[in-house]
């Protein structure tokens, strides 16, 4: 059969058009399934909790100052730009970058000693609170990953679009994908330099570019790079486009995560979110595009400032600033946060706590995907701080007891005994490093730590116990059930006869707790730790008053939070809050409570703790210290001195300290030269605001002088007496002689009658 | 138990009546017993009682304007925003009766009854409450739990 040649040419012809048309409809697939599927994988990130500053309220200006450093705000003597501030005669002059719930500017706050008084914005406007932005500490990102925080359309400044567009494509919203005159323009610069130096490329080609082709440069890339951005623009609106472009864009490179779109080049490069960002910030961005590294302004930051100055000149020549505003933003520094601002991932023990809580409601595939923003308790300056303190005590302890101390190790957590939420956690004695997390994880014998819980016990019974009990600290042999007998004895190798109980808790004595905890009985004692949250298996034999028995620190902590909020119980928590894309709230973890006890055993084992303090194993803060913090606290060392612990109270923290080594073996150290050191070093360091107790005086509590000795009553003017308060009922009765002329009755004052409706009242909840 | 609440009550509202203005004259019957019949809807009717825990408010402008928002959440039926509002009043001041109220009511809507009575009681430990605070937080304090 002969084909003639037109009909060769029109077989050929239709060939060609069916390849060209699998091959547009095999972009058309790649551009539809990309654009309308998740474009992006983002990682979530995760956030510190927010610095508040609201009128009327204390705040510790020390720690607010040390956190704007933090943050990499810079102290100006006249702030003008963000990320400025002063601090004189009391007055902070902020201003702000500005994040979803804070609009960006400058403003004025005065402070009276350590209260707000008053906040004002730079147009004089009052306002009740100003909120710093949260600190980005981190991410649940895999390894060699393209980081970006999605933005919606309402988030992107409108200047954005008229910079991006003056400077990659002024006509966007004519075009339908290519520009002929950028095409021709392009076309004969490349003609003139006899190669491929210029592209013509449209803001829709080069979403095309990014989204489904290689960098290299070629014509056959081209040309579907061109079916690619025609398809896109059949599709899809401008708006869509543009944001799409927006988010992906490749800006920078931070360690092995590469920061694409525009949301986060503004949190990477000025800490700031993108609808806060000021035209001179927004211009050095758009420069970027041209050449990310080249134009990268922590590495190139002359060449970024001749580029940001170069699109700042094209504003003007197309009217979107006036000259004078070109000239003024030309003025500005580059106004760039310190890189460690947003490093990859601060406080790795902290993350694994995170992980923890959002493993029980997260799919791990959703935390590397979804983009979550994730808030946490974290407070960033308590953990610092808590760092700095620990490693500063480490060095000091390794001068005092020898080298052998060089791979001590540690953990240490802060919680906000208000509501439990964690603030800062120390997982190693190495803070930066991932590893082995001994706050979460070393199970450890607790020592004296455990002992309060047992006293809480018997002065829950207050009809049996008070205070100033008696107990026999004498030698005390024990038949044990599976043979054998056990004799306790105490840290100093010595017995200290009959003692009242708040000095035999204070002091620590061992043989005293044990033989309180045999009287009171194992299943009182058990239900006690359970309600203090402790959830695992506690075995019953004697040395478990003592503490032979085994907890993590978080564990402990999580108990002492019951005693510091006055008996009510609540989980501990270091998550708050997570949102997705767009800032909508996608989970949170609120504030549980549950009473488990009623305050006033509580109230009394307080005081007693905080005896460890006046007199006991935890001296060191001087007595203005003491009210000023309302310290209570209790050192513990197991067997061998292995572990050496300290739990303490100070200004609404709970900060539990642990000191050991990996492997176990014994240390110089007990809870009092290790763990007490670092915990005092660190609550000095942040110097809480003072605690105001604006607790109601419990009515059921009498205070009453007793004697330290015999426990019996005494008076304000007779030796060796203590003020100690008594649930109402279980006071001593009896005065010895000798004491009676030196006890005078306090005089109570009259109740006015509304004290006495509040009484009875009162009364009637109980 | 409820008349017990109901008569102090009565004894509150006299004594700082008087404490208030001398002028008053106590013997206003009428006022005495809508206050009483008051009281009365208040320890049955939760609705009525989510209206007097609402009319609450702190004196500190910043909390004012949280509970506020608080509040617009609450009314739009978004309980979990609703909480975290709350939870941001009490990070910045932590013994204010109208927070803890609030607090005790949404959990009561949460279907959390024992956390409701606990908030309850931590409000109770606070010393600068107003009568009408206290007596409030006690009512959610002895709120059937069934």
């Amino acid at each position: 059969m002969k084909i003639s040649l037109r009909h060769f040419i029109l077989f050929s012809l239709f060939l060609l058009l069916i390849i060209l048309f699998a091959f547009i409809s095999l972009i058309n697939s790649k551009v539809t399934n990309k654009l309308d599927g998740v474009l992006w994988t983002v990682p979530a990130k995760v956030y510190s909790r927010q610095m508040v500053i609201a009128e009327g309220i204390e705040i510790n200006k020390g720690m607010m100052i040390k956190e704007l450093s933090l943050h990499s705000y810079i102290k100006k003597s006249l702030p003008k730009n963000p990320g400025d501030y002063s601090f004189k005669n009391d007055s902070l002059s902020i201003f702000l970058r500005g994040h979803e719930d804070q609009e960006a500017g400058l403003f004025k706050v005065n402070f009276s000693k350590d209260k707000v008084v008053s906040i004002k914005r730079s147009d004089g406007i009052k306002l009740d609170l100003i909120q710093l932005e949260p600190l980005a500490i981190g991410g649940m990102f895999p390894s060699h990953m393209e980081d970006r925080l999605i933005v919606n359309w309402h988030q992107v400044p409108e200047s954005l679009i008229e910079i991006l567009l003056s400077v990659e494509d002024q006509t966007f919203f004519e075009h339908h994908g290519l520009s002929l005159k950028s095409i021709l323009r392009a076309f004969y610069q490349n003609v003139l330099a006899m190669d491929i130096k210029q592209g013509g490329s449209t803001v829709t080609q080069q979403l095309a570019k990014n989204l489904f082709f290689s960098s290299q440069r070629s014509l056959s890339r081209k040309l579907q790079e061109a079916i690619a951005a025609i398809l896109i623009e059949f599709h899809y609106s401008k708006e869509e486009i543009l944001l799409a472009y927006i988010n992906d864009v490749y800006l920078s490179q931070a360690g092995t995560r590469s920061i694409n779109g525009f949301g986060l080049g503004a949190e990477h490069f000025f800490g700031a979110t993108l609808k806060n960002l000021e035209i001179d910030q927004l211009s050095l961005l758009v420069g970027m595009l041209k050449g990310p590294s080249l134009y990268n302004p922590r590495r190139n930051p002359e060449r970024a400032l001749s580029r940001r100055n170069l699109i700042l000149d094209i504003l003007e020549q197309k009217s979107i600033i006036s000259s004078s505003e070109n000239l003024e933003m030309k003025e500005k520094p580059l106004g760039l946060v310190s890189p460690k601002f947003r490093s990859e991932t601060k406080y790795p023990a902290f993350h694994d706590l995170v992980r923890i809580e959002l493993n029980e409601n997260f799919k791990d595939s959703d935390l590397r995907t979804q983009g979550l923003r994730i808030f946490t308790n974290l407070d960033p300056i308590i953990q610092e701080s808590l760092a700095k303190s620990f490693k500063k005590t480490k060095i000091e302890l390794i001068k005092k007891y020898g080298k052998s101390l060089e791979d001590l190790e540690g953990a240490a957590i802060v919680v906000d005994s208000r509501n439990g939420e964690i603030r800062a956690l120390l997982g190693s004695s190495s803070p930066n490093s991932f590893g082995f997390n001994r706050a979460l994880n070393a199970v450890r014998p607790v020592g004296s730590l455990l002992k309060p819980f047992v006293y809480l016990t018997a002065l829950k019974d207050y009809k049996r116990y008070n205070l100033s009990t008696l107990l026999d600290d004498t030698r005390l042999t024990l038949n044990l059930p599976e043979g054998g007998v056990w004799e306790p004895n105490n840290f100093d190798k010595k017995f200290h006869g009959i003692v009242p109980l708040h000095q035999a808790l204070w002091d620590s004595y061992n043989i005293a707790t044990v033989r309180l905890g045999l009287d009171i009985g194992y299943e009182d004692t058990i239900k006690v730790f359970n309600s203090l949250g402790i959830e695992k298996e506690i075995p019953n034999y004697p040395s478990l008053f003592i503490g032979s028995f085994e907890m993590t620190p978080i564990e402990m902590i999580q108990a002492y939070q019951t005693i510091a909020s006055n008996g009510f119980f609540t989980p501990l928590r270091a998550v708050r809050e997570i949102r997705g894309i767009g800032n909508d709230l996608a989970f949170s973890y609120p504030y549980k409570i549950e009473q488990r006890f009623r305050p006033e055993p509580i109230y009394l084992l307080k005081f007693a703790l905080q005896q460890t303090f006046v007199r006991g194993t935890a001296r060191g803060f001087s007595k203005k210290e003491i009210k000023r913090f309302q310290n209570w606290g209790k050192t513990g060392t197991s067997n061998d001195q292995r572990d050496s612990w300290f739990v303490g109270y100070a200004g609404d923290y709970l900060v539990l300290i642990w000191l050991g080594f990996d492997d176990n073996r014994e240390s110089p150290l007990t809870g009092r030269s290790g763990s007490f050191q670092v915990w005092k070093d660190f609550i000095k360091s942040i110097n809480p605001i003072e605690f105001k107790d604006n607790r109601r005086e419990l009515a059921r509590i009498n205070n009453e002088w007793v004697d330290l000795k015999d426990g019996l009553l005494s008076g304000q003017d007779c030796k060796n007496s203590i003020s100690v308060p008594f649930i109402k009922g279980s006071e001593p009765l009896v005065t010895p002689d000798a004491r009676k002329k030196c006890r005078v009755k306090e005089k109570i004052p009259e109740n006015s009658i509304m004290d006495k409706v509040r009484k009875i009242l009162e009364d009637l909840t109980e | 138990m409820k008349k017990h609440l109901l008569l102090l009550s009565c004894i509150l509202f006299f004594t700082s009546c008087t404490s208030v203005d001398n002028r008053l004259n106590i013997e206003n019957v009428e006022e005495v017993s809508t206050f009483a019949s008051n009281i009365e809807n208040l320890l049955s009717e939760l609705e009525f009682l989510k209206l007097e825990v609402l009319k609450l408010n702190s004196s500190k402008p910043p909390i004012q304007r949280i509970l506020n928002e608080a509040d617009a959440f609450w009314i739009r039926g978004n309980l979990d925003q609703t909480n975290l509002q709350l939870e941001r009043a009490l990070r910045i001041s932590k013994n204010e009766g109208p927070i803890y109220l609030r607090l005790a009511h949404l959990r009561i809507e949460q279907g959390l009854n024992k956390e409701a009575k606990a908030f309850a009681a931590k409000g109770l430990l606070i010393n600068n409450l107003s009568n009408w605070e206290r007596l409030l937080l006690n009512v959610y304090f002895q709120h059937d739990n069934s």
